[in-house]
């Protein structure tokens, strides 16, 4: 074995990585090459010293001052279940309040037509059925009042409306009676029919 | 009931990697307990690396924050030893790059006046070679003669020939193929080798 060959192996050697066969050519290349046999010992004496530094301890307040540090570095985790007590009543609060608001809808819009029209009747406990324009020789835009001049009364009701028909419906619906029922597409109109048409059942 | 999800079982008992997934799921007597086991090691690992006993422990601080914030990015079933050093690793080489920046490191000169200086000491009969001066000098010099070595070797270096990782760890912890941890472990200790040799020379002789 060359002198170039037997340096390849100290790492090797010095981890006891090597095998039988290489260790007993290295060895015996060390008794006859001194410059060899120097610079491996040369090679073991420097990671003797590495091996042999003193270890460094652990600061004795590291633990404190770690936890200290994960304490403010993660506020998010302490404040966790602090926040399901809060969030969750809230959210529920919420939830309650909009389907409160949804099923009290229907009493809010009589109120406001109740209001225009003190003496009328409440509800007609019947179907009701909107009926379509018919066209019966004038036209119908010329009949149909523009919404920029409806009062404020007015747009109020019937903002919310399905149907644009200021004019065209003049029923109160009972709440209750509106809150069960439901809207469905009416038959199809042939002819001399303009604009939307639907029955609302109960 | 395995051992890391029954509440009963002594912390003390449990494995490294029991222990870490306890801390992930928020067990608060997991993580000092982490702590307490790696301290040292982590302290002298960046410690040697850095040769700064001071910023070891500032270093050392930060290893384990991160451990503790990053502690569901932990993966079940790799050793918990290795991840710890991939992030000791990872923040001793942003501390040496810092340095290298700042110019704020050792230099060569500085060395080679600390070789000079110690090496007489070392070779003088008189004063008997284990004397308690001598070892410091000794130490000092080895300490400063790793800093010396090039980053990406002395991290190797160090992991192995102080921490005594084995190759297959710190090519996990490094995130580098075995191969090269062997190459650069076999650069690393040349240069320190030749970076020593005065001192070993002084020492060998008579």
């Amino acid at each position: 074995m060359k002198c170039a060959q037997v340096r390849e192996l100290f790492g090797a050697y010095w981890d006891d990585e090597i095998t039988q066969a290489e260790r007993e050519s290295l060895e015996s290349h060390f008794s006859t090459c001194a410059a060899c046999r120097e610079e491996y010992e040369q090679y073991s004496r420097t990671l003797e010293l590495l091996g042999s530094l003193p270890r460094e301890e652990a600061s004795p307040d590291l633990l404190e001052r770690v936890l200290a540090r994960t304490r403010r570095a993660t506020p998010a985790t302490d404040r966790l279940p602090v926040r399901g007590i809060v969030w969750k009543p809230l959210t529920a609060a919420a939830a309650v309040v909009v389907l409160a608001m949804a099923t009290l809808s229907p009493w809010l819009r009589p109120v406001a037509l109740r209001t225009e029209q003190p003496g009328a009747p409440i509800a007609k406990r019947e179907p009701v059925r909107i009926e379509p324009r018919t066209v019966t020789g004038a036209p119908h835009v010329a009949t149909r009042p523009a919404r920029a001049g409806a009062d404020a009364g007015t747009a109020v009701a019937v903002a919310d409306s399905l149907f644009d028909h200021n004019e065209d419906i003049d029923f109160i619906l009972d709440p209750g009676t509106v809150r069960r029922g439901h809207v469905r597409p009416g038959p199809p109109r042939t002819t001399n029919v303009q604009g939307e048409h639907a029955v609302i059942t109960f | 009931m395995a051992p890391e999800r029954d509440p009963a079982t002594p912390i003390l008992s449990l494995s490294d990697e029991d222990l870490m997934a306890r801390v992930a799921e928020e067990d608060e007597r997991a993580f000092p307990e982490l702590v307490r086991r790696y301290q040292g090691r982590v302290t002298n690992l960046v410690s040697r690396v850095l040769n700064d006993r001071e910023c070891a422990d500032d270093l050392a601080q930060e290893v384990f924050v991160r451990v503790f914030v990053h502690r569901r990015n932990y993966r079940r079933g790799s050793k918990f030893s290795t991840w710890l050093f991939t992030i000791a690793a990872n923040l001793a080489k942003n501390e040496i790059r810092r340095r290298v920046r700042r110019r704020n490191w050792f230099s060569l000169d500085a060395l080679q006046e600390m070789l000079q200086d110690s090496a007489p000491q070392l070779a003088d009969p008189t004063e008997g070679r284990e004397s308690r001066m001598e070892r410091e000098q000794l130490r000092d010099a080895v300490g400063r003669a790793i800093t010396a070595v090039p980053e990406k070797y002395r991290l190797s270096l160090v992991l192995r020939d102080i921490e005594g990782l084995s190759y297959e760890e710190i090519a996990q912890a490094l995130g580098i193929p075995g191969g090269t941890v062997r190459s650069r472990i076999n650069r690393a200790r040349s240069m320190l080798k030749r970076k020593l040799q005065p001192l070993l020379r002084q020492e060998g002789s008579p």
